[in-house]
């Protein structure tokens, strides 16, 4: 069990380094081929750790450490690993998922100039995440959370020669950099009450911290949550991340990066716990960004872009069940989500592929004739991101609805969110399918088309939409709460519901019966407004529109309220400090120097005589002076 | 136990000897006659630290005065060896010429 975990972690990290190390002597297939092979190895590692654990019937948590990482007086931290039923639970979607997508980079990215240094990115972001969630104390998971922003920014900017992607990347890494320092002063402060970060010391701490102190860390650790998750307000990065190329889009989204948040606050539950008020912070956080990235969406003309405030509305509903206390509600809806938003980016991959980079959907119209599969497994991903039965995303995303209702009156407030949240995603969904794949192919579309050897596309980039649409089909169906939950029961050892957040049948139905029928009528209004050859035109106030294209203002205030001071401040400093002050300092020092010497040598006339004088006369002087004393 | 005159004596003439020595060192500008001014400087040190040996009766200042001695004759083995060297590149015999360490 604890071998399958220690492969899991360090297969890809195997694939990383020996692409690395080999550079130029393998071709670019072979590269792509170590890549996927060291993935599907982690999945390998997983699923028998997951077996192993299965087979025990103490499932709490089991703990292996390599050896002492760091040591300072009392405080030890060891390299270590911690399989429990959270963790193996996300190894199997990290690596699984994360596996197929490798896999289908190797359709997408044929023919790049450098593909070895893609797939070398690609295992590194896969074992950094697999860090993240195996690591066995908070620093060795902050360790993984810091390489995440590393090969994010990576691969965010793996396009180097666009200036929008090299802003991008720099743009997600400032953001994350913000989550991460926040968390690490959560962990300081955790360090100063309880001396270590090892997960079972900090948990027994957590219960015995003043009010203060135990929100104060929560607070720090829901800065990187939201960071990470891209939620408001640390969200910007995300959908600028759509410049990388569309897998590494899919890897981000599905498998690693944006679910560390929600693992985040499931693996430290007994804090967040202690400090109910900003656990209900984080589920007010994840409903604002739900409302506020499905009303985006609305808007949006990239493909991508579409699907990368999808991205953030789900995450949205896994934030407000982890924060209502379902951890396992949003565990479960991570998971699904995982599969079906998988799936949207690679079908969505798929066109762009075909349609040689083509990114704006009012382009793409009519391509659903041209490749029928992709039209179909889009429907799939399109129609569980809706939650419409009996499809993923219906079994997940109502039984986080269903928790809120039941969590006091906030929780209704919360639930009523979700539910408007449900109607944002059908029409955003369907807008972009009904603008996209019915019709007769556009002008654009019919020029641009290329088939790839009579199929869709290659057979790489194929196999892996398949699988990931079965999943996206049929993966909800592990759990259908009230009436079978082995997902719950899976994650109780690791992060029991709480009591408040066990919904009754009833609440159940209602947020089902509820959530359908919106989601159903956001799926109707999108079809009387797109679903016609002519589009219907909406008739929104100019104003409200240019907001939402304009992503709420989000990027202008920041830039006004950090980018400018910062840019003046530094411009003041260095026409008022740095060239009059330092700069002028450094040549006025050296020209006192000069002077001084210029002086002295003065005193050096060459003269014996001058010499002999200054002797006798300094003795003299000395004598008179030592008498006087004396 | 002195005889004859008082030790100040001995100093008055220690102290002229020296004297006439420095002036010699300081207004000449043939470096024989330098060499043998500081000649004259370090013989009035000696009168004066004999005097002082018998002034106190023990042979510590002549022990010192000896010393000065040997010291003497090796600078004047250096000196005129640097006369000598200056001569041979027929340069002028005037210390004020030889001044190239002048700042």
């Amino acid at each position: 069990m604890i071998t399958g975990a220690w492969l899991c972690l360090f297969s890809p990290l195997a694939g990383t380094v020996l692409i690395t190390l080999a550079g130029g002597r393998i071709s670019r297939r072979t590269a792509a081929w170590i890549s996927t092979l060291s993935v599907f190895v982690a999945f390998a590692g997983a699923l028998w750790s997951f077996f192993g654990l299965e087979a025990k019937s103490n499932r709490s948590g089991y703990l292996d450490t390599a050896w002492t990482w760091l040591q300072g007086g009392s405080f030890k931290v060891g390299l270590s690993i911690f399989v429990d039923p959270l963790s193996t639970m996300m190894m199997l979607i990290v690596a699984g998922v994360g596996a197929l997508i490798v896999l289908y980079s190797i359709g997408y990215m044929e023919g790049d100039d450098e593909e070895r240094r893609y797939f070398a990115y690609m295992s590194l972001f896969v074992f950094s995440m697999l860090l993240l969630v195996e690591g066995g104390n908070l620093l060795l998971l902050l360790a993984g959370w810091g390489l995440v922003g590393l090969s994010s920014y990576l691969l965010i900017g793996f396009w180097h020669e666009r200036p929008t992607a090299v802003a991008a990347a720099k743009k997600a890494f400032v953001m994350n950099a913000v989550g991460d320092t926040t968390m690490a002063l959560a962990f300081f402060v955790l360090i100063l009450h309880s001396g270590s970060l090892e997960f079972g010391n900090v948990f027994d701490t957590a219960t015995t911290l003043s009010p203060t102190a135990v929100n104060l860390v929560a607070l720090g650790l829901l800065g990187g949550a939201a960071a990470k998750s891209a939620q408001i307000p640390l969200h910007t990065w995300l959908p600028d991340a759509m410049e990388g190329p569309t897998p590494v889009s899919a890897l981000i989204h599905a498998a690693t990066m944006v679910t560390a948040g929600v693992y985040l606050i499931a693996r430290t539950h007994p804090i967040f716990e202690q400090a109910r008020t900003v656990e209900l912070v984080a589920a007010g956080m994840g409903a604002l960004t739900l409302l506020v990235a499905g009303l985006i969406a609305l808007v949006q003309t990239d493909i991508k872009r579409v699907i990368a405030y999808s991205t953030m509305s789900q995450i949205g509903y896994m934030f407000l069940g982890a924060g209502v206390g379902a951890y396992a509600g949003g565990m479960f809806h991570l998971m699904t989500h995982a599969f079906f938003k998988a799936l949207l980016f690679m079908a969505a991959g798929v066109i762009i592929h075909a349609l040689a980079g083509e990114q704006d959907i009012r382009k793409m119209r009519g391509i659903g004739t041209l490749m029928p599969w992709t039209k179909w497994a889009f429907l799939a991903g399109a129609l569980a991101l809706v939650g419409l039965p009996p499809f993923s995303g219906f079994f997940s995303k109502d039984a986080i609805i269903a928790a809120a209702l039941h969590d006091h009156w906030y929780g209704v407030i919360l639930a009523l969110a979700g539910l408007a949240g449900a109607f944002l995603t059908g029409l955003y969904t369907f807008r972009l399918y009904f603008i996209v794949f019915p019709g007769s192919p556009s002008a654009f579309v019919r020029e641009h088309h290329h088939a790839h050897e009579g199929r869709e596309g290659p057979r790489t980039m194929l196999v892996p939409v398949g699988i990931l649409g079965v999943l996206a089909v049929a993966g909800g169906w592990i759990q259908f709460s009230p009436f079978w939950h082995p997902v719950t029961t899976w994650l109780e050892p690791a992060a029991r519901t709480l009591g408040v957040a066990e919904p009754t049948n009833t609440q159940e139905a209602i947020a089902s019966i509820a959530a359908v029928l919106l989601g159903l009528a956001g799926v109707g209004v999108a079809y009387a407004l797109y679903g016609r050859s002519e589009p219907v035109a909406v008739r929104v106030p100019a104003s409200v529109r240019r907001a939402l294209e304009h992503k709420l203002y989000f990027d202008e205030a920041y830039d006004a309220l950090f980018y400018r001071p910062a840019a003046a401040l530094a411009d003041w400093l260095r026409s008022d400090f740095e060239e009059p002050v330092v700069l002028a300092s450094g040549s006025d020092l050296g020209e006192t120097a000069l002077d001084i010497g210029r002086g002295t040598g003065r005193l050096q006339t060459g003269l014996l005589r001058t010499y002999v004088f200054f002797l006798g006369t300094g003795m003299a002087i000395v004598a008179v002076v030592f008498l006087i004393v004396k | 136990m002195l005889l004859g005159p008082g030790i100040a004596w001995y100093l008055g003439i220690a102290a002229f000897l020296f004297g006439i020595g420095a002036l010699g060192v300081l207004v000449r500008r043939n470096p024989l006659i330098v060499l043998l001014s500081l000649e004259i400087m370090l013989n009035g040190g000696n009168l004066a630290l004999i005097a002082f040996a018998r002034h106190a009766g023990n042979g510590a200042g002549q022990i010192f005065a000896l010393a000065v001695m040997a010291v003497a004759a090796s600078e004047v083995c250096v000196g005129l060896g640097l006369v000598v060297a200056i001569n041979r590149r027929r340069l002028a015999l005037d210390v004020d010429e030889l001044s190239e360490l002048r700042g």
